[in-house]
């Protein structure tokens, strides 16, 4: 195939129609090809699939490339058509019409949204494809243009025409002309409008800027190169030229023959100074760039080659030909490479050997350079490293293969040229022994074995068909061939063992020399020092190398992961790679590879996974032990990894779930763990499985159980019997009789040899023949003359059989059913033993958890106490205070509460309710829990509560909202459960009720229809629902402070109006107007009633009506000193104008003569509170009484009655205070 | 055959009663069954009737049967038509000769619950071999006694085998609604899903949606779903007595709805326990008084 060393590496090749345009994808492995056919492929070369067609074309399609960022590509066809895609929506985007004739080439710029064209019809045309219009078309080529390209980086073009010349553009006017406007003077308006019109076509945007002329026929192709001022181009007249610019000229630097035929096509290489060529003498030709000769050249059978593209980043090329395209590269990337106990070797890109160490991570300086191996442009291939005498042997590829044998410098200090080097012609060199290397000629079929002087000491000739050969272990030789590995003594001369492997590429031995793994393109093939088949595995994509762990586990690399495999071939995937990487040593966590550019790297990969496996396999279980301790292994996978593998008992430990745990347990015996599981699950299925199992164990314990859950009557007693367990067959036939079952009763009677039983039966079923014969067989005269007396037979009328002796069953000797057959210990292997010491560890660790549970549990009981001392020391706050007089009783009666709580905790059974009133200090939650009498001693205590009558219906409403009745199964009552107020909450030690017409609604609803009932002059209903918004206060929750204030507050302004209005209802209690009026008292009370209205803390406008209707009366009563009191008042509060004026025009007039003509108690200066009982005043500094809860006043002699306002709380009993939050 | 399994020709009248649709019970053509289960056909029918209140006909019906699994039907009918005790000696026969029947272990279970002794109920209940209603009515019977943890475990026991039955939904909502937070709306889930559909909804099933609703704090929508049973049943004591809780909670007047509960289920428990704390509240309120009678 090849024509000369080295072989091209084919990687990819399609079969197809001619093949016209290629084009790679910058990051996927994809390439676009454009067909003769019409068609446009879509391939991934490294999979070797064909991932998608597009076929819109009409006729062929010869230009194609991908849009190095946007998931686009475009081509163009001999239908005059460019086509923009989208491989995403494989969809034709939109078309370019403007092209004349056939398109040849299609580009996109590096960045700007443009598409270059050249088509044959002489043009060059430059094509925005954002807004899909034509920007530019360059004419002056007088022939076809085959070929346009844009400059990686400049703003120029190069084209190559049938013209015969190849023409560089300046297309920077085009770029001022559409990147973003700039500010631009007139003048520079006017110079391009002038320029554009110096040109005779119209056009400046490109202009012509150099005309190459030296091809002898058309050009076909013409290319920048990426970085320097070159442009090469191929054409008809067979010959690649070189070119070369500066910025005023352009001139021809050399040509290339060697194309025997048009040359059609040539690139420079992206990143070595090389050009490469196809041309239709069927080859691919590589050219050193500077020598401008022959570098290499591939030649193909049958097909002609069109074009030829290079990958943007990577060392890959493609070549299109009548019959497909091919992908290749130019040389091995792989580095080679040898590594030494710490120590790697390896030769870099520039041919220069370094070591690198693994222990201080690393890289020496160069220690040899080896620019004289080989050609230049072939790397070596294989690196053998010699340590004793720190010698390396070198082969390379080139020139049909040779090798170096090297001494490395003992001191890596700078890059040394090689001396005293040792060569050979050879395909292959490996040391076999210290002072001993093999040689292998692939061409002469020869193996030299050669000492460290060069000389050959010892000729083998291999198997035919022998391509290379590997050490095999001391004094032995791996001989691969296409089919076949032998192992080769050398000694001896003769192969020792041989093993049918296809294509093995690599050979890769273990650390401690035992095992070899035996790599080809696709198979792993792990073999002993002996060459017997451990175990083979296979990838779908290509094998790179392969590496041993040390403790015996194959670590190999494909194209794009790191796998593992165990010697038994169970393998998997440690990590992925984004790039190729070469592996040469695995320690610990840590994987050291070669990158394609002979990088040393180090990659992390996590071992557990393998590691396990193979401390399973080895059974070493204190390992895996420790990996299950000290990783997070995937449970699932472990479980049914192991479960598959066989170890269902360790996979048992894993196990959560029963079923699962069931099937493990009767898998492994282990039938302790199958009962817990069958108890847990309860299936008939499951008990029987496991009778089976525990029968063959001998377990009859087991088995009894499991019977009697599968209530198998007959089974049970036979079991007894066979057990000789005598008194519970007794019972089983007594259970016999209970179920009215004969046939078990019968059975039972005979297993236990009960006779009378067995007679008894007969009888009671009516068979007394049979009754008979049993009774006389067993000698039992009495029995048969009763039988005979019932039946009133005589024996003479009876015609008996003969009687054998009777039956008896032998009595049990030895009482097995007292313990199990002894039957082998359920394997406890260590690791399992060691996972229940685990286990056990574990419980240990939860117990903290447990333990602070139980600590909460104190510290609830400690809040518990301190609440008690808090109690207590209320109580004695109380009796401080006096008047308390149950304080005493509380204590104690708090307490029986409290150890109520501990002793109801332990046992379940309470239902929420319950819970409730322990959760809460609150009265409102008791009530709901339906603890009233709990309830209420709270609200005494806090409170000085006394009274509950008037609190009942607010009770009663609390209580009646705490549950809601769930209908359940038809035919019982309802399901009750308890509304909570906190819906998120699920721990019951925390759960409290819903208390209905909280804080919220009651200032919303309540206290407005209480204004309402004010403005409306409804005083008795906004007296009731005032005392009804303190009532419901009185036994509420809120759930924070700011609420808890906001229901002070409330509380005191429901207060306020209580009263207020209980003054103005006594004062209407009076009489009527006339009444009134006779009697002076009553007048007098009248006033200052009216006088009192206006003292409570009303909202103003509230106010301003107690005003008014005091002082409307004070002024009718001649009380003008009053009534001015009031309208100033009145007037500083401020309000609608009306009611102003009415009291502006009473000021008025009692300013006259502000005089009171009846003597009131009101002093209108004079600071003081309205006692609610008496409505008199209580002047500051005389000795008054509250009531605890809403903050009336009364004079001291009401102390110890109702309070009139809340009607529930005792005056002058101090409490704890209102608890509203939890 | 289970009855319960998809294939089961009894699933949907199953379904049916389970859900409440009791009416569809009756009506359901038995005529294609399978000669195996027309017995258990029929008693659910029985069951339904006397769901319906109709316990006096139902006794009339199984007058003299002799089969176990009527016995018991006839035992639950002397239940409902308020012969306890009764009903308590057929369920007490029963549970001690049939105890394998499983009709018999629903119906005697319901029975011996309804009257009192759980523990027997319990223990008849537990024989059970599969049977998904013993489940339910276990719950149940744990979930009265408070005991949440139990039915915990029995409606986890029973999603291991019987999976997404419709009883183990109901029974696991149940359960739900006692222990609260995020269970509260997985049961909403279950019975509005059975609710809104034309084809599943029942008073039951509203109602349970509805109180489900209410322990989640969305009153609104509660009462629309009592509405909806209201109308289905004006009297249902159920819709009655949800109503004036919600009433009550939304800081309503519920006076009109217990006046009408007292008319149509005098004996309702929400009653009785209102009257039983009243009497409490007087007589704990008697402890206190004030030191001066003003």
């Amino acid at each position: 195939m090849a024509s000369s060393t080295p072989n091209m590496l084919t990687k990819f090749e399609s079969k197809s129609s001619r093949a016209k345009g290629i084009a790679f994808h910058p990051k996927r492995p994809w390439i676009l090809v454009s067909l003769h056919s019409s068609t446009i492929q879509l391939w991934d070369y490294r999979m070797g699939t064909l991932i998608d067609r597009f076929e819109e074309h009409d006729g062929p399609v010869r230009g194609i490339d991908f849009h190095k960022t946007q998931p686009l590509f475009v081509s163009g066809g001999d239908d005059y058509k460019i086509k923009v895609w989208s491989y995403q929506t494989r969809r034709c985007l939109f078309t370019l019409n403007g092209h004349l004739d056939y398109v040849r080439t299609v580009f996109f710029h590096h960045e700007l949204p443009w598409i270059i064209s050249s088509s044959d019809d002489q043009t060059i045309r430059i094509w925005n494809w954002q807004n899909r219009s034509l920007i530019c078309t360059m004419t002056g080529h007088n022939h076809y243009t085959m070929c346009a390209q844009f400059h990686p980086k400049d703003d120029l073009v190069v084209s190559a025409s049938l013209d015969q010349s190849v023409r560089v553009w300046d297309i920077s006017g085009l770029r001022k002309k559409h990147s973003a406007p700039t500010s631009m003077t007139f003048e520079d308006q006017m110079s391009r409008a002038n320029q554009n019109q110096a040109d005779m076509f119209g056009n400046t945007d490109a202009v012509v800027k150099f005309v190459l002329e030296g091809h002898d026929r058309g050009v076909n192709w013409v290319a920048f190169h990426p970085t320097l001022p070159l442009i090469v181009s191929a054409g008809d007249d067979r010959l690649v030229k070189l070119w070369r610019m500066s910025e005023t000229k352009a001139w021809e630097v050399d040509t290339c023959r060697g194309h025997f035929q048009n040359a059609s096509g040539c690139l420079f290489h992206p990143h070595q100074d090389l050009i490469l060529s196809v041309g239709e003498d069927k080859t691919i030709r590589v050219w050193d760039l500077n020598k401008r000769t022959s570098v290499q050249s591939f030649k193909r059978e049958n097909d002609r080659f069109w074009v030829i593209a290079a990958h943007p980043e990577i060392n890959l090329f493609a070549a299109g030909h009548d019959n497909g395209v091919m992908v290749f590269k130019l040389e091995r990337e792989r580095p080679a490479s040898a590594f030494y106990q710490n120590n790697l070797f390896f030769i870099t890109k520039d041919k220069h050997v370094r070591s690198y160490d693994f222990q201080k991570n690393v890289e020496s300086p160069t220690l040899l350079t080896l620019k004289k191996l080989g050609s230049p442009w072939v790397p070596p291939r294989s690196l053998s490293y010699n340590p004793a005498e720190r010698a390396i042997l070198v082969t390379s590829p080139a020139d049909g293969g040779s090798y170096e044998l090297i001494n490395l410098p003992r001191d890596g200090s700078g890059s040394v040229d090689a001396t005293d080097t040792k060569r050979g012609q050879g395909t292959s060199a490996q040391f076999v022994a210290r002072n001993r290397f093999a040689v292998f000629n692939a061409s002469t079929q020869q193996i030299d074995i050669k000492d460290l002087s060069n000389s050959t000491t010892k000729t083998i000739k291999p198997p035919t068909g022998t391509t290379d050969i590997y050490f095999g272990g001391t004094g032995n030789l791996l001989l691969i061939t296409p089919t076949t590995v032998y192992l080769y003594d050398i000694q001896q001369k003769k192969s020792t063992a041989e093993l049918a492997v296809s294509g093995v590429k690599y050979v890769v031995w273990s650390n401690d020399g035992l095992y070899a793994a035996l790599l080809s393109k696709h198979n792993v093939t792990i073999v002993t020092k002996t060459l017997e088949q451990v175990s083979t595995l296979h990838e779908t994509i290509r094998i790179k190398s392969a590496t041993w762990d040390d403790a015996g586990v194959l670590l190999y690399s494909t194209l794009n992961h790191i796998k593992y495999t165990l010697l038994n071939g169970d393998n998997g995937i440690v990590r992925t790679l984004d790039q190729t990487v070469y592996l040469v040593r695995v320690k610990a966590r840590s994987v050291y590879c070669l990158d394609r550019n002979a990088k040393p790297k180090l990659l992390n990969i996590d071992p557990t996974e393998y590691r396990f496996k193979l401390a399973l396999v080895k059974r070493n279980y204190e390992e895996m032990l420790q990996i299950i301790k000290n990783s997070s292994l995937v449970g699932q996978s472990i479980i049914s990894y192991l479960q598959k593998k066989g170890y269902p008992e360790i996979a048992l430990q894993f196990v959560q779930d029963p079923q699962t745990r069931f099937e493990l347990a009767i898998e492994c015996g282990n039938l302790e763990v199958a009962v817990e599981m069958a108890k847990q699950l309860d299936r008939p299925k499951l008990w029987s499985r496991l009778t089976t199992e525990a029968l063959a164990h001998g377990n009859h314990q087991i088995v009894e159980m499991a019977y009697q859950k599968l209530r198998q009557f007959d089974k049970l007693s036979f079991l007894y019997l066979s057990t000789g367990d005598e008194a519970k067959l007794t019972r089983m036939a007594k259970i016999a009789e209970h179920r009215g079952d004969f046939t078990a009763r019968f059975q039972n009677a005979l297993y236990l040899g009960d006779v009378n039983d067995r007679i008894q039966m007969f009888k009671e079923i009516d068979l007394y023949p049979l009754a008979y014969m049993t009774a006389k067989s067993h000698g039992l005269e009495e029995e048969c003359e009763s039988i005979l007396e019932v039946t009133g037979l005589t024996e003479e009328q009876i015609t008996l059989p003969t009687i054998g002796t009777p039956l008896s069953p032998p009595k049990p000797i030895v009482p097995t059913f007292k313990a199990n057959w002894p039957t082998k210990a359920t394997s406890q292997s260590f690791f399992e033993k060691a996972l229940l010491g685990q286990v056990e560890g574990l419980s240990l660790e939860d117990e903290p958890t447990a333990t602070s549970n139980g600590f909460g549990f104190d510290e609830a009981g400690e809040d518990d106490g301190a609440k008690r001392n808090g109690n207590l020391i209320d109580a004695d706050d109380d009796e401080d205070a006096a008047g308390w007089d149950m304080g005493d009783d509380i204590v104690p009666e708090v307490e029986s509460d409290f150890v109520n709580v501990d002793s109801a905790e332990a046992g379940a059974g309470s239902s929420e309710a319950d819970l409730w009133a322990r959760n809460s200090p609150l009265a409102a939650d008791h009530v709901a829990g339906g603890s009233f009498e709990s309830a209420m001693q709270l609200l005494n205590r806090q409170l000085g509560a006394v009274n509950f009558e008037p609190l009942k219906p607010r009770f009663l409403e609390i209580y009646q909202a705490s549950k809601t009745y769930l209908p359940a199964s038809a035919g019982l009552p309802p399901l009750i459960n308890y509304v909570r107020r906190t819906v998120d909450e699920t721990d019951p030690r925390k759960v409290l009720p819903i208390i209905p017409r909280d804080i919220e609604s009651l200032a919303t609803n309540d206290l407005q229809r209480g204004y309402d009932a004010m403005r409306t002059n409804k005083l008795e209903d906004g007296a009731r629902i005032f005392k009804g918004i303190l009532h419901a206060l009185l036994v509420n929750a809120v759930s924070t402070a700011s609420e808890v204030e906001e229901a002070r507050k409330l509380i005191a302004s429901a207060s306020e109006y209580s009263i207020a209005m209980n003054i103005e209802l006594s004062r209407r209690k009076l009489g009527s107007a006339e009444e009134i009026a006779k009697s002076p008292e009553k007048l007098k009370r009248s006033l200052e009633l009216s006088a009192y209205f206006t003292i409570p803390k009303l909202e103003v406008p509230h106010r301003q009506i107690a005003l008014v209707s005091a002082m409307k009366l004070a002024y009718t009563s001649k009380n003008f000193n009053s009534a001015l009191s009031f309208a100033n008042r009145m007037l500083a509060n401020g309000g609608a104008t009306k009611m102003l004026d009415n009291a502006r025009k009473t000021k008025a007039q009692c300013e006259r003569n502000p005089n009171d003509a009846n003597e009131i108690e009101f002093d209108q200066f004079a600071e003081f509170d309205i006692c609610a009982a008496s409505y008199t005043p209580i002047y500051s500094g005389s000795a008054f009484e509250v009531c605890a809860f809403d903050g009336s006043k009364y004079h001291s002699k009401y102390k110890g009655t109702v309070c009139a306002v809340c009607g529930v709380c005792e005056v002058g009993k101090n409490g704890s205070g209102l608890k509203l939050v939890a | 055959m289970d009855p319960f399994s998809a294939e089961g020709e009894l699933l949907n009248l199953h379904n049916y009663f389970h859900q409440g649709q009791y009416q569809e019970v009756i009506d359901f053509d038995t005529a294609g069954l399978s000669p195996e289960n027309a017995l258990p056909a029929r008693v659910l029918s029985l069951r339904a009737q006397i769901a319906l209140g109709q316990a006096e006909d139902v006794i009339a019906d199984v007058e003299g049967e002799s089969e176990p699994d009527l016995a018991a039907v006839c035992a639950l009918a002397e239940l409902a038509a308020g012969n306890e005790s009764k009903a308590l000696k057929i369920a007490e026969k029963l549970a001690q000769e049939s105890a394998d029947n499983s009709t018999v272990q629903v119906l005697a279970g319901t029975v011996l619950q309804a009257g009192g002794n759980s523990e027997e109920a319990l223990a008849l209940l537990s024989q059970h071999q599969g049977n998904l209603e013993a489940v339910a009515l276990i719950v149940q019977i744990h979930l009265q006694q408070n005991r949440t943890n139990l039915a915990i475990k029995e409606v986890q026991a029973a999603r291991r085998w019987a999976q997404d039955s419709l009883l183990v939904n109901l029974a696991e909502s149940w359960v739900g609604l006692r222990v609260g937070g995020e269970k509260y709306q997985q049961a909403f889930y279950v019975f509005e899903e059975l609710a809104q559909a034309a084809s599943t909804s029942s008073i039951q099933s509203l109602v349970s949606q509805a109180v489900a609703e209410i322990h989640l704090g969305r009153l609104e929508e509660a009462e629309a779903a009592l509405q909806q049973a209201l109308a289905k049943d004006p009297k249902s004591a159920e819709v009655i007595a949800n109503s004036a809780v919600l009433n009550i909670i939304a800081g309503k007047d519920a006076t009109e709805l217990i006046s009408a509960l007292s008319t149509t289920a005098p004996e309702h428990h929400y009653l009785q326990d209102l009257q039983e704390k009243s009497d409490v509240f007087d007589k704990a309120a008697t402890k206190y008084s004030a030191k001066v009678k003003a």
